[in-house]
């Protein structure tokens, strides 16, 4: 199979890779040590995975790798500056939002784009947009609170 | 997932080609939700995968006052969902597209994709035959136009020859005194429907002028009740009316038993949905 | 206890929340090591079958792989992946049936063999190129069949495959006056389903044999020291030479108080002398780990016009899958969930566990007690709709009180299930919706509720030990050395705020050693909710000793007795004159760099071994509306009103019963466990096929923390995190009952059941 050198932008960072057609985005990303992002069922079910691509939620796990060199790819690594969480990461801290926290990447980035697109959501909407992200620890009661709040302070103190 | 070649065309043309050279072997690439699961499943035998992210126009909606509306083939499923003119003229299409709860799905994933996976649960597909979309093909002799009814030719299999794909979808400007509704039943509400039942009528003057019952996940297809439509036209929709066409139309239906639901239990749902859908189709007309 | 409470009874969040917000949180498949194999386990495709032959030549021969291990190679010492046998007062029951690699195959995903190569590519082809003879043998796949006469053995013990007929020690009274005194007597035969536990992160374990001939595992199990011994027996080896390493856990819901895939794992890093990953994709953790316990299970209560409970029996058959694991312990606290629930003087039960050809029912979160009170409160309100009685007026003529043996026999130190039952019944408005008219359209509205007693671990039936130990820095904050077990339900949180409560630090001044063997002194491992009030105590004995050193010391310095002092905002204060006093870390660091000689690193040693298991209380109210054309039930509400005495963190506590109100719905109305008849294949095999409920699933949920505290936990503290999936199911059935008078026997409540019941019932009419 031919192997073939691609650049990919992770967290703002480049990567020159060695790539084969058959391999993930998440294949690619455990290759680079990024292991924040998590594979919980591998058939794009549980949103686990969950990547930003030019912005856009994507299952890393139904991605393939090559298909998205050369774009902007966000993971949970990304989201802190340094020591400063993003909101939404504080605010899953406060809220008690999170327990295993397996599930909380994907959840995290997820809620990241959401966000991102509809920057004052009621409480209803925010459930829709986390539709596709599975948990089995919190039943999603304080995760919609965390986003709710981080929401209000991405009002108040800007979008990172 | 076993090794397989990888192509970005630039053209559709380039995209054919391909096709047509690798055949069954081949497998378009487009959001990628149901094709990459499956072949790391190794459901498929794929040699070839051709992506056809990167050619160029092929992701618009366009409204069209003569035409209809047309979408393309890389039309994420969210921007359908964000579509306020599919919202307010196509809303069933609207609403089977907001349905599926999965925001990454709908992000990453096309309409096109959806309804050339060709299974017959596909809410969307459902939702188009109620609409009388038609598809526009392009392959290596060049293009034609195929009405939904006729996409569909067996369990997962579509009308597309050898090098063809997929362009976009038309959906005809409704007429007025149009109604229509889309109901699914699902175990949660992120699931594969166990079945699905999307109705569109013209009402005018009273009479129903034109129906077009679309059922999904009841038979190896997605199919129109036929029987079901032809008790409408050129009838007052009464109760009466509306209670013998959900019957024909769940005579109608084939279903079977599996993981998500029973055969039973899809043949009386889908004389309850259609009942309901025709209910709602006929408020929304009269509206 | 009406003291002021820095710490304890605060949201604070918890110390490993910024690791797991921030993806740094390793799990046990993100650990890397160099030169790390990946592991992957052959299963057999047939459910029965003799293993005749195995040729593992080719896959041998292939380019990258380092080990091939069939049963040859293993060594041959049963064992019971359960932990119980080494904890248990009476182990006679436990039963050693399974080897790391298995000798026969008993179910679909019963383990053949074992490849360990460079890459997991590599390794599925070896696994390709293994050849298996079988002689396929006819499948058992229901406990049914299985004891029927002339059934195959599955186990060559186990005659009509019964691995275990138990009489439940606790019956008593008479049965047949029991039930002779009744005015109505109620008998029903249910089947609980086969939960799949669906924790996130799928099974995995890393082995890695070091030069020194020490074994390391990096595991999810819940009793490291315990399962290390485990490990110790069957390769022969002493215990110190294992260190069992817990990262961080995915969630296990008790599925990891059993051994999974480590002894195969350990026995490729043996042959291999390299470290091995075995990481299983979601179908595997599916098909091949442990699922909840499964019951068909007949419940008969008897009862008096008046509401008196005259008689209560169980008679279950236990459909235990392919070997015993938890069978048996998992039957006893069902059974001792129906029979102890009430006040009632005649009640029995017995148990038959049978082998299966199935996939190995485990224990999971409620353990035996959920899938009792599916049975005992459906019955109850059968009971009362048969005497015309209000079920909560029948449930509150036979309550329990303080002072009452709870289903362990041991007597109550608090019972508040009285007051949880009004409480609700009062915040949803019981009364008035029970009297409500049902219609809406083609809606049934329904209420219905539930009430559970379950326990704070495994107290009397196990040795509980419990160790902690704590150093404090030079800075004064803390080290806390414990092994406590965290799935997610926030153990070592709770145990750092009460550390930092007794020490008078603030809760970031607590830095956490947890999860190694080597580092953390002896646990019995978690289960049965026995962490915060057993490993809790432990904690807080030993943060008393470390304090009274500081005491001790701080004294010195300011010329007081010790009990003259107070330590509080990390400072230590003469109690009757605040204003003087210490701050902490001076006295540690003088203490830690003296110029006189008198050096002391301030700590302390707690250990603790319970005499008691105060029982949380739960009381849960369910509103439902049932669409009687299709039979779908929508759940409008769930109200639970739960007491676990006081909340060491109360956003914990809200937490695991939301989590645990999630899981009970998709038990009781979409999770699907589908095996299938003839092949004995596990169809239900990922997330699109096996529904768990996502956020548009979820009902409206309010929660109510009633604290009654006891005396007996530390700060007054109950266990919550394990019995909250107990009640919510059968308020749910019991509000489907009221809606529309179906009654729920055969879970889960799915649309297509509910039509046929609704049209049985109109049939009926």
């Amino acid at each position: 199979m031919k192997k073939e050198i691609a650049n990919f932008k992770i967290n703002g960072r480049p990567y020159e890779v060695i790539v084969t057609s058959n391999m993930t985005l998440y294949d690619l990303l455990r290759e680079l040590h990024l292991t924040g992002t998590k594979r919980s069922c591998g058939v794009g079910q549980c949103g686990s995975c969950t990547v930003l691509v030019d912005g856009n939620p994507t299952l890393a796990c139904s991605t393939l790798a090559i298909a998205a060199r050369d774009k902007e790819i966000l993971t949970i690594e990304g989201l802190a500056k340094g020591a400063q969480l993003h909101p939404l990461q504080q605010a899953f801290v406060d809220a008690g939002a999170i327990q295993c926290g397996f599930c909380t990447p994907g959840m995290i980035m997820m809620a990241k784009a959401f966000l991102d697109e509809n920057p004052k959501p009621t409480r209803k909407e925010v459930s829709e947009g986390l539709g596709g992200n599975l948990c089995r620890c919190t039943g999603y009661v304080k995760i919609v609170d965390a986003v709710l709040a981080a929401a209000g302070a991405m009002i108040k103190g800007g979008n990172p | 997932m076993d090794p397989f070649e990888y192509f970005e065309p630039r053209t559709v043309e380039e995209a054919t080609r391909l096709l047509f050279h690798f055949g069954k072997r081949a497998r378009i690439l487009a959001g990628g939700i149901d094709l990459i699961p499956r072949m790391q499943k190794g459901d498929t035998e794929v040699e070839c995968v051709v992506n056809i992210q990167k050619i160029p126009g092929l992701e618009y909606i366009e409204p069209n006052e003569r035409e209809g509306l047309t979408f393309g083939a890389m039309t994420k499923l969210h921007s359908i969902e964000l579509s306020r003119i599919i919202q307010n003229r196509h809303a069933i299409l609207y609403e089977a597209v907001h349905q599926i709860t999965s925001v990454q799905a709908k992000s990453m994933g096309t309409a096109v994709g959806n309804l050339c996976v060709a299974t017959p649960a596909s809410d969307v597909a459902t939702s188009l035959f109620a609409l009388g979309a038609r598809l526009k093909v392009t392959g290596v002799d060049g293009e034609r136009e195929e009405p939904i009814e006729k996409f569909y030719v067996d369990y997962r299999q579509t009308s597309l020859k050898q090098g063809e794909m997929v362009t976009g979808i038309v959906l005809p400007n409704p007429l007025p005194g149009t109604g229509m509704a889309f109901l699914n039943l699902l175990r949660t509400h992120a699931d594969i429907a166990k079945i699905n039942v999307a109705v569109a009528i013209v009402v005018q003057n009273g009479i129903c002028r034109e129906a077009r019952i679309g059922i999904g996940a009841a038979a190896p297809t997605i199919f129109r009740a036929a029987k079901a439509e032809a008790l409408c036209i050129s009838q007052r929709i009464t109760p009466e009316i509306i209670r013998r066409a959900a019957e024909a139309a769940a005579d109608e239906t084939r279903p079977i038993t599996d993981l998500r639901s029973t055969a039973d239990y899809r043949k009386e749902m889908a004389r309850v949905l259609v009942k309901r859908a025709l209910e709602k189709a006929l408020e929304m007309a009269q509206g | 206890m009406k003291e002021e409470l820095s710490v304890v009874g605060k949201r604070v969040p918890r110390w490993e929340a910024y690791d797991k917000a921030m993806g740094t949180a390793k799990y046990t498949v993100d650990i890397e090591l160099p030169g790390m194999l990946i592991g992957k386990v052959l299963t057999s495709p047939h459910p029965h079958a003799r293993i005749i032959q195995i040729d593992k030549s080719k896959a041998e021969k292939l380019p990258g792989v380092e080990a091939v291990i069939t049963f040859e190679d293993i060594p041959k010492r049963l064992y019971t992946p359960n932990r119980h046998d080494l904890i248990l007062y009476h182990p006679e029951n436990e039963c050693k049936d399974m080897y790391v690699i298995s000798e026969k195959a008993r179910f679909v995903g019963d383990r053949v063999a074992a490849v360990a190569a460079v890459d997991g590519v590599t390794a599925q082809r070896a696994l390709e190129l293994i050849e298996v003879k079988y002689e396929v043998l006819p499948a058992l796949l229901d406990p049914i069949k299985a004891v029927e006469p002339g059934a195959p053995r599955i186990h060559d013990f186990a005659p009509n495959n019964i691995s275990l007929h138990l009489n439940f020690p606790g019956s008593r009274g008479d049965m047949r006056k029991g039930f002779q005194e009744a005015d109505s007597v109620i008998e029903e035969t249910f089947r609980t389903s086969k939960q799949l536990v669906s924790q996130l992160e799928p099974c995995a374990c890393v082995a890695s044999f070091g030069s020194d001939g020490r074994l390391t595992i990096w595991s999810p199990g819940q009793s490291a020291f315990l399962q290390r011994r485990k490990l110790a027996e069957i390769f022969d080896m002493p215990e110190g030479m294992i260190r069992w390493i817990t990262p961080h856990v995915g969630g296990s819901f008790g599925k990891y108080g059993s051994l999974s895939v480590e002894p195969v794992c350990a026995a490729l890093a043996k042959k291999t002398g390299k470290p091995v990953k075995i990481e299983y994709s979601r179908e595997e953790d599916f098909s091949r780990t442990e699922t909840r316990q499964t019951y068909i299970a007949t419940g008969k209560i008897g009862v008096k016009k008046d509401g008196t409970i005259t008689a209560l029996q169980e008679k279950l058959i236990v459909d235990g899958g392919a070997y015993f694991s938890r069978n048996s312990t998992t039957t006893m606290a069902n059974m001792g969930g129906f029979t102890g629930l009430y006040r009632c003087p005649n009640a029995a039960a017995e148990a038959d566990c049978v082998y299966t050809n199935i996939l190995t029912t485990g224990g999971v979160r409620g353990y035996g007690n959920s899938e009792a009170m599916c049975v005992l409160e459906q019955l109850v309100d059968k009971a009362a709709k048969e005497i015309g009685m209000d079920p909560i007026e029948l449930r509150l003529r036979n309550i329990k009180k303080a002072g009452d043996p709870d289903n362990k026999g041991l007597p109550m130190e608090t019972c508040s299930l009285e007051a949880l039952i009004k409480l609700g019944a009062e915040r949803i408005g019981w009364e008035k919706k029970r009297a409500e008219k049902k219609e809406n359209g083609t809606k049934m509205r329904g209420i219905g509720m539930a009430i559970m007693m379950d326990l704070s671990g495994a107290h009397p039936s196990c040795i509980q030990h419990r160790n902690a130990y704590i150093k404090l820095n030079e800075d004064g904050s803390a080290n806390l050395t414990v092994m406590a077990y965290d799935m997610g339900q926030n153990l070592s949180g709770a145990c750092a705020q009460i550390a930092a409560e007794i020490l008078g630090i603030r809760y970031e001044d607590i830095h956490i050693v947890n999860g190694d063997t080597d580092s953390t002194m002896f646990d019995t491992g978690i289960g049965a909710s026995a962490g915060l009030y057993q490993v809790g105590h432990a904690v807080m004995n030993a943060a008393q000793e470390a304090r009274s050193q500081l005491l001790d010391r701080a004294g010195k310095r300011l010329g007081v007795r010790a009990d003259e002092l107070e330590a509080k905002n990390r400072r230590v204060y003469i109690k009757s004159d605040p204003q003087r006093g210490i701050s902490i870390g001076e006295v540690t660091k003088e203490a830690t760099y003296n110029f006189k000689g008198e050096h002391l690193n301030i700590s302390g040693k707690g250990s603790f071994s319970p005499t008691q298991s105060p029982p949380p209380f739960a009381a849960v109210f369910a509103e439902v509306e049932v669409d009687i054309e299709t039979a779908e039930v929508k759940l409008s509400k769930i109200l639970y009103v739960n007491d676990s005495g006081r909340p060491i963190n109360p956003a914990t506590v809200e937490g695991q019963v939301e989590g645990g109100i999630a899981q009970s719905v998709g038990y009781c109305l979409t999770e699907n466990c589908v095996i299938n008849r003839e092949s004995g294949v596990l169809e239900s095999d990922n997330f699109t096929t096996y529904k768990i409920p996502s956020t548009l699933d979820m009902p409206e949920t309010e929660i109510i923390l009633y604290e009654e505290p006891v005396a007996s936990g530390p700060f007054g503290a109950k266990a919550a995190g394990h019995g909250v999936t107990i009640a919510v199911n059968p308020a749910i059935a019991n509000a489907i009952y009221d809606a529309v008078g179906v009654f729920i026997t055969d879970m889960p409540a799915t649309p297509e059941k509910m039509f046929e019941a609704l049209r049985r019932r109109q049939a009926a009419i």
